[in-house]
């Protein structure tokens, strides 16, 4: 015996009639064939966590993302303060079928939780969120910023504080 | 000399030295969606922060209460948000959000199996989870495989799984949706007589509260899942 949700084939309707471009996204290839995975590193390094340390910050971005009742924050707002309906945000709903389509046609052989956060980044940028070029950019920051050696931030703000002098002359 | 510096003795934990590239994509997407307002940084910490708080104990503990005490069985049955309260669990004013989580939202069922049914979750649709109660799903239960194979083939995936059934017993799959959480309370085992509260709870595993595993003594852990790509998806 079965209780299926009866709303599953009507959503399953639905969604399977919305175009998704599926098409490879080149930066999301680049780290999809040469990022290193979780499994490996943690392999290499004898870390016990399964799962990487940033997984529920990926999980916590999904949920931030999702629009109107799914919201975490909003249905608990005075109505006059909750959130206008944003074109930006993506429906729990949805982002998941997405994610469903594109592992499968893209990131099957990527481990999770590393091919959610691809397909996340895959349905922003197909959705027009973000773009592959202002993407690839934060990531160069993010990555300068992660990498950067010992004493550099000290010398960075040193120089950022000499430069407002200059600029202050 | 202070007594704590041979605190410090053991040597330390392990970690991994390098910033992996996945790593630095979360951070971008999520910075890019701060940048662009679609929310806040407080928010999302304290998201976060609520997230990390959560697991299966609670579960475990709500079904061992349950096999100690008839009543309580009795009103995690009929009331599994009210029963949640006496294990920790407040579904409609827990933190952050002080109204419940909406995602996860607040209808707490509790399946009752007895000898001769069993209960087994799925989310058909994308993959809700109870995770105030029970934690991150794990991702075999988010796979199109399971969750479109469990509501048909229903005893052969958890014979894959490794719970074999005998043709008694009738496995009746219940599917989480928008409004509804579901756990399974499984059968006491035998062998556990006498056992406390403690005991009970350890052997009450994510697997066995999703019901594609029962509960054994010694058995303290959840066993490896297969995850496997749909052969032959789904369509209606």
């Amino acid at each position: 015996m079965v209780e299926i949700n009866p709303d599953f084939i009507k959503l399953d309707e639905e969604m399977s009639s919305r175009e998704l471009d599926t098409s490879p996204i080149d930066l999301l290839e680049k780290i999809k064939q040469e990022g290193r995975v979780w499994e490996e590193l943690s392999e290499e390094y004898g870390v016990d966590n399964p799962d990487p340390p940033w997984r529920i910050n990926l999980e916590s971005t999904c949920d931030q993302l999702a629009n109107g009742y799914w919201s975490p924050f909003n249905i608990c707002r005075p109505v006059e303060e909750q959130e206008e309906p944003n074109d930006n945000k993506i429906d729990a709903i949805e982002r998941r079928w997405e994610e469903d389509q594109l592992v499968s046609e893209l990131y099957a052989d990527v481990p999770f939780p590393e091919r959610t956060l691809l397909a996340l980044a895959h349905t922003m940028i197909r959705r027009g969120i973000l773009s592959e070029e202002e993407l690839a950019v934060q990531m160069k920051r993010v990555s300068d910023r992660l990498n950067m050696e010992d004493g550099a931030y000290e010398e960075e703000a040193l120089s950022n504080v000499e430069l407002a002098k200059t600029e202050n002359q | 000399m202070s007594d704590k510096k041979d605190d410090h003795l053991h040597p330390p934990a392990a970690m991994v030295d390098e910033v992996s590239e996945f790593e630095i994509l979360e951070l971008a997407v999520r910075e890019l969606a701060i940048e662009k307002g679609l929310f806040t940084q407080e928010d999302h910490n304290q998201w976060t922060e609520y997230m990390h708080t959560l697991g299966p104990a609670p579960a475990a503990r709500l079904v061992a209460k349950a096999w100690l005490d008839p009543e309580f069985k009795e009103l995690a049955v009929k009331d599994g948000v009210k029963a949640s309260l006496e294990v920790g669990i407040d579904w409609i004013n827990s933190m952050p959000t002080h109204f419940g989580t909406p995602s996860d939202y607040c209808n707490l069922r509790v399946m009752e199996d007895t000898p001769t049914l069993k209960h087994v979750v799925v989310c058909t649709l994308c993959s809700c989870y109870p995770r105030p109660i029970l934690g991150q799903s794990p991702e075999w239960y988010r796979t199109p495989n399971y969750r479109r194979r469990i509501v048909r083939w229903p005893r052969q995936v958890l014979a894959e799984m490794g719970l074999q059934l005998p043709e008694d017993v009738e496995v009746r799959v219940v599917d989480s949706n928008q409004k509804s959480r579901m756990i399974v309370l499984p059968v006491r085992p035998e062998g556990t007589e006498g056992w406390t509260e403690d005991q009970l709870a350890e052997i009450v595993t994510r697997d066995c509260l999703i019901g594609v595993a029962v509960p054994k003594p010694g058995v303290t852990t959840n066993g490896q899942r297969p995850v496997r790509k749909a052969i032959n998806p789904y369509h209606h």
